[in-house]
């Protein structure tokens, strides 16, 4: 498996080399929407004389740098490339293969992080200059944003599967997926930290999976939390993990009994 | 000129008839457009439930602000997105020979050709988003309504130089839809007041990627909130950024030298 993987990787990796501008253009549009809510939350803490419930407008920086940063690690956009190949019946060789399709898109995802990871950062400090940021984070939760982020990114990766799966079925995942984003933009921590979501957006966003992807691991990084509420967030994103895997497993054997190549 | 509406009539009636092919697909997309929307205010309400304005903006004034954004961003999507991208596919197939052959301008025939109708849908509920917000603040009087109208064709006319500059680029790099992508980037900055944003931004957003002007300032006329002076700014500059663009557009045009030449 290793072999594989390291194959596969330095297949990746050339191809990969090939778009360089095109990796940074794309991880530009990633980083705009944080940093125009980031922007949206500082102007209302300015109406309201510098601090919205715990979060000053340096908290606010903290924070949404620190969701940047986990959603580049973090996002896979598998659903957008798996109808595709589903409706054009490309899956078909990729199923005839040894090698289980969702390796491909793991490694294609961690390249793409990897190409991106540098630009990522020199965008990052020019936002933190320009909102002098003010982190809180203690080496403890140094520890703990480790394996919350690596969680998040398996339960961002596992149920963007499970969305993309859907595609057997309905052959246009788009509408599936655009419900799942739209799901993602109000609960996972972006237009607001989870702690600012008004009342029950908030219990919703606990009980629902999206936040475990990103706000978890951004407050955790701030040091927004204390640390035995990250443990109980972490909890959370573990049994989130667990659910999608097993979920996975289930849409994906039934899924491609299911998959005819359109036209077939 | 009536030839020239005739023809956009055209183009809109058979991608219109085309679209109604797919029924399913359309109703999906119109429901697609439904939930984004309704999600958009949501962010907003979110915001407004911890302040009463944003930067001089109340909660209706930013209601208006998002109708501008959807009208804006579905023009571009309706129309702009689709025939620039097939322009560029034009430019690098080499097929743009037949638009150039044909007895209009090229530049209507290229840049006006295609639409994706379903975006009709994301500006009509624009619209609705707008009229909400306008429940919400004083009443409108004729001359904001026509300064509204005035400055959102001036928001469309802007947009169009934007993307009508960067996709002449095609004509000397070939593939240049990154820099599409880049556009849309920066678009989804118009659904806030381009005033919040920090300065380098900002400039950005009112100067070079004018779509933070697009949206703004029709949202700023419609509420009461310009003078003469800003739209008639508005209009000069945008007659300047569309001359411009089509100068630009038709010397990178001079070194387009089809597929196979």
């Amino acid at each position: 498996m290793i072999r594989t993987y390291r194959a596969l990787f330095v297949a990746q990796l050339q191809s990969a080399s090939q778009y360089r501008v095109q990796s940074v253009l794309w991880m530009l549009l990633e980083v705009v929407r944080p940093v125009i809510f980031l922007a949206a939350w500082v102007a209302v803490a300015n109406a309201q004389g510098g601090r919205v419930g715990t979060y000053d407008v340096r908290d606010f920086a903290a924070y949404y740098i620190s969701l940047t940063f986990v959603l580049q690690i973090v996002f896979s956009w598998n659903a957008y490339d798996f109808e595709f190949e589903v409706r054009q019946g490309r899956l078909s060789p990729k199923l005839l293969r040894p090698l289980h399709p969702i390796h491909y898109a793991i490694v294609e995802n961690v390249v793409w992080k990897l190409t991106t990871f540098i630009p990522l950062l020199i965008c990052l400090v020019i936002v933190a200059l320009t909102f002098d940021v003010r982190f809180r984070t203690t080496p403890a939760h140094l520890l703990l944003f480790v394996p919350s982020v690596a969680l998040g990114a398996a339960l961002s990766f596992l149920s963007g599967w499970v969305v993309a799966t859907t595609a057997f079925w309905t052959t246009r995942v788009h509408a599936v997926s655009t419900l799942w984003d739209r799901g993602v933009f109000i609960f996972a921590g972006m237009i607001a930290p989870l702690a600012l979501l008004p009342g029950f957006l908030q219990t919703l966003s606990l009980a629902l999976p999206f936040g475990y992807m990103l706000g978890v691991p951004a407050e955790i990084l701030r040091g927004g939390v204390d640390i035995q509420t990250a443990l109980v967030l972490m909890g959370g994103q573990a049994i989130w993990v667990v659910i999608f895997y097993v979920a996975y497993q289930r849409v994906w054997r039934a899924g491609v009994r299911q998959y005819s190549a359109v036209g077939a | 000129m009536t030839r020239y509406v005739r023809l956009l009539r055209l183009f809109f009636s058979t991608e219109l008839q085309y679209e109604l092919e797919y029924r399913t697909n359309l109703v999906l997309d119109i429901v697609q457009t439904i939930v984004i929307m309704v999600t958009s205010i949501g962010a907003i309400l979110v915001l407004f439930s911890y302040t009463d304005v944003l930067n001089g903006w109340n909660l209706g004034a930013m209601l208006v602000l998002l109708g501008c954004f959807y009208l804006v961003q579905g023009f571009g999507e309706l129309i702009l997105a689709p025939s620039f991208e097939k322009f560029m596919e034009h430019v690098r197939l080499g097929t743009l020979d037949f638009a150039l052959l044909k007895p209009v301008s090229a530049q209507f025939l290229v840049t006006l050709r295609q639409f994706r109708v379903t975006n009709l849908a994301q500006m009509a509920l624009g619209g609705v988003v707008i009229a909400v917000g306008l429940g919400r603040l004083p009443s409108v009087g004729i001359s904001e309504g026509l300064g509204f109208a005035v400055a959102l064709l001036c928001g469309f006319v802007l947009v169009y130089a934007l993307l009508l500059a960067l996709s002449t680029l095609a004509f000397w790099f070939v593939r240049v839809d990154n820099l599409m992508a880049l556009y849309w980037a920066f678009l989804d900055a118009g659904r806030f007041p381009v005033d919040i944003y920090p300065g380098w931004l900002r400039v950005t957003l009112s100067s070079a990627v004018p779509i933070g002007v697009a949206v703004t300032v029709p949202a700023q006329v419609i509420s009461g909130r310009l003078d003469f002076f800003g739209l008639a700014a508005l209009v000069a500059g945008t007659l300047v950024a569309f001359v411009l663009a089509s100068r630009f557009w038709h010397i990178g045009l001079r070194s387009y030298t089809g597929a196979s030449a």
